[in-house]
Parts: structure tokens; C-alpha cells; sequence
């Protein structure tokens, strides 16, 4: 794998990059030490909101407190995509303050698919899934697809974590680090 | 001083912290960030709901998920060691991580000893609303745990930074 990851410099992703560095937003992520600082206590606050939200209901369908119905479990889920939604939107500050360092970056585009992954999973587990899985009683395993649901999830989001903890040291060659 | 500077430059420092493999710093830094997502979320999530939030999902059989908290913490002991071993002489002469270690085992002894204890009554427990005394307790550890996490980032930003350079 090219140490710049799977997209080249270059073309229309370069004049995106150029375009995110002129903006107010990355000024604003740039100029203030406390903000990046702000940003990234934020974003662990997040990811462990979702762990415990999130993950908790993986943990459920697969087999863990299994005196928890699905359906209670279900009841954090709103928590959950809160701490997600705060977490794109920090991220899209640091994605603002150094297009450059992950637009380019292996690992940057790997966490991108592994949250992307993670929406199709929802997707199939709430389409397809959820009206059996809602009704999973105190005490009573999840059927299989749940459990995989579960499973595929926990796998998605500790790659997502994986990822993001590799961006750093996958970051690009030509980027001058932050001070 | 002279032994931070010895334990930085053992071989377990000099190897966490320089070994050109990802399996060095990176990957301890992981295990760092996966366990706080453990030990900080399921606490995080036992307080929210002992507070009122997913009231319908039944506390008792969330005893059940204090060895998933009690495995982040494990995780999160033992890389946390490696990486100030690897950065001993910065870490603590800062007093973010000082801060952070208070946090952390008040954090740990109300885990391990105030909000178990909640669970040995689990008719008390499922009250609804809680206990004037199990809220405290819920407060109280979401209070640590958000201080740990943030006191933990900012080791990276204020004092004498810690963790390798430019790894913002």
C-alpha cells in the first residue's frame, strides 16, 4: 500500500483540499490552540458514549446481560446517535484544520469505509432484522442474524477506533505536522 | 528524576516508544482508546440509565456488564504503564496527568465499591426514580469519568506534552 494512501495528489480531490484550507471553519480550527484541544476531548467523550450505547446493545444480541430485553436495550440507541452526530461534526473540524493530513491518509480512508460499512449494517439490522430482534425477552438469545448484526458492529466500531488512533502515524509524507 | 530518566531509556521505554512497527506505540495507543471506550461507556451507561434515561430496560442485569468495564480498565492499566514508561520524565512532571490519575481512581473506587453496592439491592435498584443516594453515585461517576477522558486529552495540549511528538 502507497504510504498516501489509495488517492493520488492531484486533481479534483486537490482542489477540494485547497478550497477546505480557505475557508473560515479552518481558520477558526488552526488559529485557536483550545480549539482542536476542545475538539478532540469531545470526540473521546463521544466514541465513549457510543461504546457504552451502542456497544452495549452488540454486547445483548450477542449473548451478554442477557436479562436485558432488546427492545429497553433499543432505548439508548438515541443516545448513541447523538454521540455519533457530535462526533462527525468534530470531526469535520479537524477535516477542515488539515484536509491534506487525512483526505490523503490510508487510515483516514479506511475509517471512512468502516463507518460507511457500519451504516449498511444498520441498515440491513433495522430493515431486516429489528421486528424479530425487538422482541427478544429477558433471558432468551438473539437469533442468529441479530447476533451477527451484533457481532459485525462491535467488529466496524473498533476498526472506526482502530483507524482513527492510525491516522497519525499513516499521515502523509508532504504534510507538515501540527505543532 | 535520574530514575524516570532510567525507566524512559530501559529497553521497554526506548522499544514502546522508538520501534519502527506498528505494533509498538500505535498499537498500544488502540488498546488505550478501545478500553476507555469500554470502561468509560458502560459506566457512562449504567449512570444514564440509573438516572432515568432507557428507563423501560431493567438495572439489575447490567451487573452482568461490570466485567466489560473491569476489562477496559485491565486493558487500559496495563498500556497506560507501557506509555508512561515510555514517556516517564514528561508525564509526570505534568500536572494534567496527575489530574487525570485523581480522576481515575476515585472513578474506580465508586465503580468498584458505591455503584456495585447499588446492585446487592436489586428491588431497591429498579425504584423508579432512583435513590436520592444511587443518583449521587451516578453523578458522581459520570463527573469522574468525563474528568478522566478530558484530563487524559489535554496531557497531550497543556504542561509539558506528553506522547510522541507532533502525534496530534
Amino acid at each position: 500500500m502507497s504510504p498516501t494512501g489509495l488517492i493520488h495528489t492531484g486533481g479534483a480531490l486537490q482542489s477540494y483540499a485547497a478550497w477546505v484550507n480557505s475557508t473560515w471553519l479552518h481558520y477558526f480550527a488552526v488559529n485557536y490552540k483550545w480549539v482542536w484541544a476542545t475538539m478532540e476531548t469531545l470526540h473521546f467523550l463521544g466514541l465513549g458514549l457510543m461504546v457504552g450505547t451502542i456497544g452495549v446493545l452488540d454486547l445483548r444480541l450477542l449473548g451478554f446481560a442477557k436479562g436485558l430485553p432488546v427492545a429497553s436495550v433499543q432505548k439508548l440507541v438515541p443516545w448513541g446517535i447523538g454521540a455519533f452526530v457530535l462526533n462527525t461534526l468534530t470531526g469535520i473540524v479537524f477535516l477542515a484544520g488539515a484536509p491534506y493530513q487525512y483526505l490523503y491518509n490510508f487510515a483516514f480512508q479506511m475509517k471512512v469505509i468502516f463507518m460507511v460499512a457500519a451504516g449498511v449494517n444498520v441498515f440491513i439490522f433495522y430493515t431486516g432484522t429489528w421486528p424479530q430482534a425487538r422482541a427478544i425477552a429477558p433471558g432468551q438469545a438473539a437469533p442468529w442474524p441479530a447476533r451477527i448484526a451484533g457481532a459485525v458492529s462491535l467488529f466496524l466500531w473498533i476498526g472506526v477506533m482502530y483507524w482513527g488512533r492510525m491516522l497519525t502515524f499513516f499521515r502523509p509524507p508532504f504534510v507538515v505536522p501540527p505543532k | 528524576m535520574h530514575f524516570l530518566s532510567s525507566l524512559e531509556h530501559s529497553a521497554f521505554g526506548t522499544w514502546v516508544r522508538e520501534a519502527p512497527t506498528i505494533w509498538a506505540y500505535a498499537t498500544i495507543l488502540f488498546l488505550h482508546t478501545v478500553g476507555l471506550g469500554f470502561v468509560v461507556g458502560v459506566n457512562v451507561a449504567i449512570d444514564l440509565r440509573i438516572l432515568g434515561v432507557a428507563r423501560q430496560m431493567p438495572l439489575a442485569p447490567m451487573r452482568r456488564l461490570f466485567p466489560w468495564m473491569w476489562a477496559g480498565f485491565i486493558v487500559n492499566a496495563l498500556s497506560g504503564i507501557a506509555l508512561l514508561i515510555a514517556d516517564a520524565t514528561t508525564k509526570l512532571a505534568n500536572p494534567v496527568f496527575l489530574v487525570k490519575m485523581g480522576f481515575l481512581t476515585l472513578g474506580v473506587v465508586n465503580m468498584a465499591w458505591s455503584k456495585r453496592r447499588l446492585f446487592d439491592d436489586p428491588v431497591a435498584l429498579e425504584r423508579y426514580p432512583a435513590s436520592p443516594h444511587a443518583r449521587r453515585v451516578a453523578i458522581v461517576s459520570l463527573i469522574l469519568w468525563i474528568g478522566a477522558t478530558t484530563a487524559g486529552r489535554l496531557m497531550g495540549y497543556l504542561g509539558p506534552v506528553s506522547g510522541l511528538e507532533s502525534l496530534e
